[in-house]
């Protein structure tokens, strides 16, 4: 494995140049251009860094959490997405960025990350696997201070190219969060709590505070001809604003998978939907009119809570 | 329903490190603050789930989008979300208004335990739509048709981008209240120098209550603050002397150092009967005994602005049957150090205590010794409606220290209004 650590974050635009060089017919020729090969290199990068309260603040208003003295529990995965874009805009990698679809996301919080605490940031792909609407790989985040590993997030991402259909099931061999399709059909029966008035601005909003400025988030006329009819709502704001829904009843420690549906067109308006079984907590977000589900998802605590949720 | 009023016990408090404006809070919200130091509270009593009898808290500068801030900030703490809230508001008073309005509650019977907190900001400060353009958009929104809400649209004129802004003024005098605080100052001849040495004093004093880990159980950090931003521990008489004044014209004696900067923080104080804290194993503070509101006509008779605590505490005393020199620790805000100074003497003054509150004795002198032992506003900062919190809670832990004893809080409040209460360590007066 070759391990890297970056000296400050890669900036960013030469990487979208690079990771959508694939489009160009005949670019993966070059070397420093991705989309050659059938492997994911074994790579990881590492970044140190402390986080900027300012940025967390206007991160965290963006999204709806309150302004604490610890991390929104997705805020580490912005920090760690330059290292996404260099991974996956290296010359090694055998797959173009754009077409890539994000499909599921679990972040690990082993415990409160203070804003104030010096991180250890690293990135790693896992290999292609198989799935029924094409290829899959993960990128698997590490946060760490002090050596000691604080937070973690693995980003399954799909890009589709007809797949293997014959030899695997329709959700891929080796769905680890079965939890999360089980929290969906209790979801779909649930009654929305809050309905979210998404403004037409809200994927630029997001990518000021992210740095992840993915044409289909900007805006209608960036967002079609990568074919999309709008612009659509980033993933990541849309777990991170469901979280931000449930702040109050977020353990220490604990664990949060998501899957993502169909994306979220902007301006928009959706419903969010919540219900507990025991500590865990079912979540999702689906359309306001037409109940397309856009995400859902499951919260698990990691410890015992020190005292009993009274109700 | 119960034959007589019930024991209060304070049981703690916590609060955020107070900031100078427009500095390390000035990203968060009053609802962030007020959240974070009853998530603070939650914490150190272990809370988490727990459905109080009710939270009471408010913030002096508000938005107009707060209108509920309390009940949105229980919301996003872990207390359990069937706990009920709701906002107060009477200017530098509502911090240790909650905390009667709780205590009162607590006392009937009514709840068993409950929350008295409060949050300002200066620096996230409302800043409201000009008066001109809001006329506007309102006489058009009232317009029945497209014509006559296009013609509202023509009184539109440039001037209208200039927004209004939240004045530190009394709306009836025109005067900040700094301003009538030099009033009052030089009624009383309050001179430079005492001034100057009561904010010395309560630098030193709250420093040394960090240096001794007084504020360890009282304070949690947030934002990377770890003690109030304003502390200078190394403030001296001489480094104050240089200043210029900024009340009463050249002649002042009011300056940055003897009057409270502006400031962004939030506090939070547990209050309980005894029945509930031996159920929840917590132990007691301080009792809290009584309070008492007072106002004054600033307008029309010349009374001082920060006056009415000295109306307050007598009526207080009066009912409790004690005398001012009863109590072994003060803590009278130090909205300015004048303020502090002015209702000492009004307190010893033979005339005020005739022909102002009545009395045939003054009330007399208070041991200096035994005032703002922990430091005062004047060192802490003083965001508005969070002073109130901050007072109750570190009287409270310093009664405690002491065992027995009594200790009386007076607050000077916007408006002409005062409040004042009063404490006993857990072991009583003996």
């Amino acid at each position: 494995m070759e391990t890297r650590t970056l000296q400050s974050p890669p900036s960013i635009l030469p990487l979208y140049v690079r990771a959508a060089a694939p489009m160009i017919p005949g670019a993966s020729l070059l070397p420093f251009v991705p989309g050659r090969g059938n492997e994911v290199p074994e790579i990881e990068l590492g970044l140190d860094l402390t986080p900027d309260p300012e940025k967390v603040a206007t991160y965290a208003r963006v999204c709806g959490f309150a302004l604490r003295d610890h991390l929104p529990p997705t805020y580490p995965h912005v920090l760690a997405f330059p290292l996404h874009m260099a991974v996956i805009a290296d010359g090694r990698f055998p797959l173009g960025a754009v077409g890539l679809v994000h499909i599921e996301n679990r972040i690990v919080q082993r415990r409160r990350v203070g804003t104030g605490e010096a991180l250890t940031i690293r990135v790693r792909p896992t290999k292609l696997e198989p799935h029924s609407k094409g290829r899959t790989f993960s990128l698997v985040t590490e946060a760490s201070a002090g050596g000691e590993l604080v937070w973690e997030s693995t980003s399954t991402m799909l890009r589709r190219d007809g797949g293997e259909k014959s030899e695997t099931p329709a959700d891929g061999p080796e769905r680890r969060h079965i939890g999360v399709s089980e929290a969906h059909r209790q979801e779909e029966e649930s009654a929305a709590s809050a309905e979210w008035k998404l403004d037409g601005d809200l994927g630029r909003r997001y990518a000021a505070v992210s740095g992840d400025r993915n044409p289909i988030h900007m805006h209608a006329l960036t967002a079609k001809p990568l074919g999309f009819p709008r612009a659509i709502a980033h993933g990541m704001w849309t777990k991170a604003r469901c979280l931000a829904a449930l702040e109050s009843r977020l353990p220490d420690a604990f664990a949060v998978d998501v899957r993502f549906r169909k994306p979220i067109l902007l301006p928009g308006r959706v419903e969010f939907a919540s219900s507990s079984d025991g500590d865990e907590i079912d979540f999702a977000v689906r359309d306001a009119k037409c109940d397309t589900p856009h995400l859902d998802g499951r919260i698990e605590p990691l410890e015992a809570k020190p005292k009993d949720e009274r109700k | 329903m119960i034959d007589k009023p019930r024991r209060v016990a304070i049981i703690g408090g916590n609060r955020i490190p107070f900031a100078r404006s427009n500095s390390v809070y000035s990203r968060a919200s009053n609802q962030d603050m007020l959240t974070a130091a009853l998530d603070g509270l939650v914490a150190r009593f272990g809370l988490e789930g727990e459905r109080l009898g009710e939270v009471a808290g408010g913030a002096v500068l508000k938005h107009s989008r707060d209108r509920d801030l309390t009940r949105e900030s229980v919301l996003g703490t872990r207390l359990a979300a069937e706990t009920p809230a709701y906002d107060v508001q009477q200017a530098c008073g509502t911090g240790l208004e909650t905390t009667i309005l709780v205590a009162n509650k607590i006392a009937l019977g009514q709840i068993d335990a409950g929350i008295a907190c409060g949050a300002d900001t200066t620096s996230d400060a409302p800043i409201g739509l000009n008066e001109d353009l809001r006329g506007v958009l309102l006489d058009a929104n009232r317009e029945k048709s497209t014509w006559g809400r296009v013609r509202q649209m023509t009184r539109l004129r440039p001037s209208h981008v200039v927004p209004s802004i939240p004045r530190n003024e009394e709306p009836r005098t025109g005067l900040s209240m700094g301003a009538h605080c030099a009033v009052m100052a030089s009624e009383w001849e309050v001179g430079r120098e005492e001034q100057d040495d009561l904010a010395v004093r309560s630098h030193h004093n709250l420093a040394a209550a960090y240096e001794r880990g007084f504020m360890e159980d009282l304070v949690s950090p947030y934002l990377g603050l770890e003690r109030d931003q304003n502390l200078r521990p190394d403030s001296s008489p001489e480094k104050l002397a240089k200043l210029g004044p900024v009340f009463g014209g050249e002649e002042g004696t009011m300056t940055a150092a003897n009057s409270t900067p502006l400031s962004d923080g939030a506090s939070a104080v547990l209050l309980a009967s005894e029945e509930w804290a031996k159920e929840h194993d917590l132990p007691v503070l301080a009792w809290f005994v009584d309070g008492q509101t007072a106002a004054i006509d600033h307008v029309h008779k010349r009374e001082g602005l920060l006056m009415a605590p000295a109306y307050a505490m007598p009526a207080m005393l009066d009912r409790a049957g004690l005398y001012l020199q009863d109590f072994d620790l003060y803590e009278i805000h130090e909205a300015f150090a004048a303020q502090v100074l002015c209702t000492l003497r009004a307190w010893e003054d033979e005339r005020f205590c005739r022909d102002r509150l009545g009395r045939e004795k003054p009330l007399g002198e208070i041991d200096r010794e035994r005032l703002n032992l922990n430091g005062g506003s004047l060192a802490a900062g003083h965001p508005f409606a969070a002073t109130g919190g901050r007072i109750v809670a570190s009287l409270a832990k310093a009664l405690h220290e002491r065992g027995s004893g009594r200790g009386a809080i007076s607050i000077c409040a916007a408006g002409g209004q005062g409040v004042v209460a009063f404490l006993e360590g857990p072991e009583g007066t003996s």
